[in-house]
């Protein structure tokens, strides 16, 4: 799965590409964790180009979620591919997540296939 | 970003049931997978949604005692037929099940952890459609691309291909693979006569395939291993081999008797031929 990370002026994202399953977890959250670290950032993870998602990566996403939330922040799923969006719905996480369709971030940081953030400028 | 005709062919798909014959049916194993078979389910109906042409899937449950059963048959959908089985049987008598249920002119075999991504289907049809009765999705063919597997499966793997060309003259270099398709006539001729119910069905059923003069393909897959397996390789490596023994005798008993069968006089002129198809995949 490819990983890339942007940061702006009180937003960041996370585009994902590729396959998330148990495999790229410790990738993902490498990318994740570290845009917590002010209180009340919202990430948005875009799925857009994401072709398959286990249970082990939705769990995981829920976890995301409930770290940003109780550090009064939130995870917005933004750009849901179809097979994203029709596992959200047979998994009911439909309405457990925020989504939305809508552009990303300015580009700020990018992070490697690893998740490991890397500076572009 | 969602494309609207793949979704709304989804939503069509799960609540009316489909006018006619399938085209396709596919059939997934499944004991004890409540942690994988909704995902599963999603990227099978995502991809066959967007082909565009009626399909059905069957779930073929080996005795569950988890929530798969449940978690299946709330979803009402009504071209998803779940077959529930009353014990364990194995995944062989699961997939035997379901693909006997099948109504599909193509019956596709795929296992529940998705390891060899739903997206491969197409190529493997592509075979059948110049002439093949099997399509065997592979990890060993030249042009798979295999990630996550493990030196000692690997080994066994190689091990055993070899005692399988030798002994058996199957020469297709992964008779493993979770992913294989058939003509629906080869699906019916080959599960009507395979009587092994765990996972060495998949030589059987392919030894069988050359008793009876099917032409089969082997096809380069991508293929992913799904973590939490539970399978132990050295375990399961040794049940393959008393499985070979037990095939073998099988066949020398009769009990693989191929006289009955319609598609039989269809096949008996044909010789097998084992080919690796000659379609790469890309990491």
């Amino acid at each position: 799965m490819r990983i890339r990370t942007e940061t702006g002026a009180g937003h960041h994202s996370i585009s994902l590409a590729g396959r998330f399953d148990a495999h790229e977890i410790d990738g993902y959250r490498m990318a994740f964790e570290p845009l917590l670290s002010e209180p009340g950032t919202v990430v948005r993870v875009d799925l857009a180009s994401v072709v398959f998602v286990d249970s082990s990566a939705l769990a995981e996403l829920l976890r995301s979620q409930r770290a940003a939330r109780e550090s009064d922040g939130d995870l917005v799923l933004v750009n849901l591919s179809d097979p994203v969006r029709i596992i959200l719905e047979l998994t009911a996480l439909e309405q457990v997540f925020t989504t939305e369709t809508g552009a990303s971030a300015p580009v700020g940081v990018v992070a490697d296939s690893s998740g490991r953030p890397v500076e572009t400028r | 970003m969602t494309n609207t005709s793949t979704y709304q062919a989804y939503r069509a798909w799960v609540t009316e049931p489909i006018p006619g014959k399938p085209r396709i049916s596919v059939v997934v194993p499944a004991f004890n997978e409540e942690w994988r078979i909704l995902p599963t389910v999603g990227a099978i109906a995502t991809h066959m949604c967007a082909r565009g042409e009626p399909w059905e899937l069957i779930v073929a449950d080996d005795g569950s005692t988890d929530t798969t059963v449940e978690l299946l048959t709330d979803l009402r959908f009504p071209n998803m037929r779940v077959l529930i089985a009353d014990r364990n049987r194995g995944k062989g008598s699961a997939v035997r099940r379901g693909v006997l249920a099948a109504q599909g002119d193509y019956v596709l075999f795929a296992d529940a952890d998705q390891s060899t991504p739903v997206e491969q289907f197409d190529r493997l049809l592509d075979e059948l459609t110049k002439g093949y009765d099997v399509a065997v999705g592979s990890r060993a063919a030249s042009g798979a691309a295999v990630s996550g597997r493990s030196l000692l499966r690997r080994t066994l793997s190689r091990g055993l291909r070899v005692v399988v060309a030798v002994g058996f003259g199957v020469k297709v270099t992964d008779t493993q693979c979770g992913f294989k398709l058939f003509t629906a006539d080869a699906a019916r001729t080959l599960f009507e006569l395979q009587i092994v119910d765990n996972f060495s069905f998949d030589l059987e059923v392919l030894y069988l395939s050359g008793k009876v003069g099917l032409k089969v393909a082997e096809v380069p897959v991508e293929w992913i291993d799904a973590p939490g397996s539970t399978v132990d390789a050295a375990k399961v490596s040794l049940q393959f081999l008393t499985d070979l023994f037990k095939i073998r005798i099988s066949d020398l008993r009769g009990h693989y008797t191929v006289g009955g069968h319609h598609s039989v006089a269809r096949a008996a002129g044909r010789r097998q031929a084992i080919v690796a198809a000659p379609t790469s995949v890309n990491q």
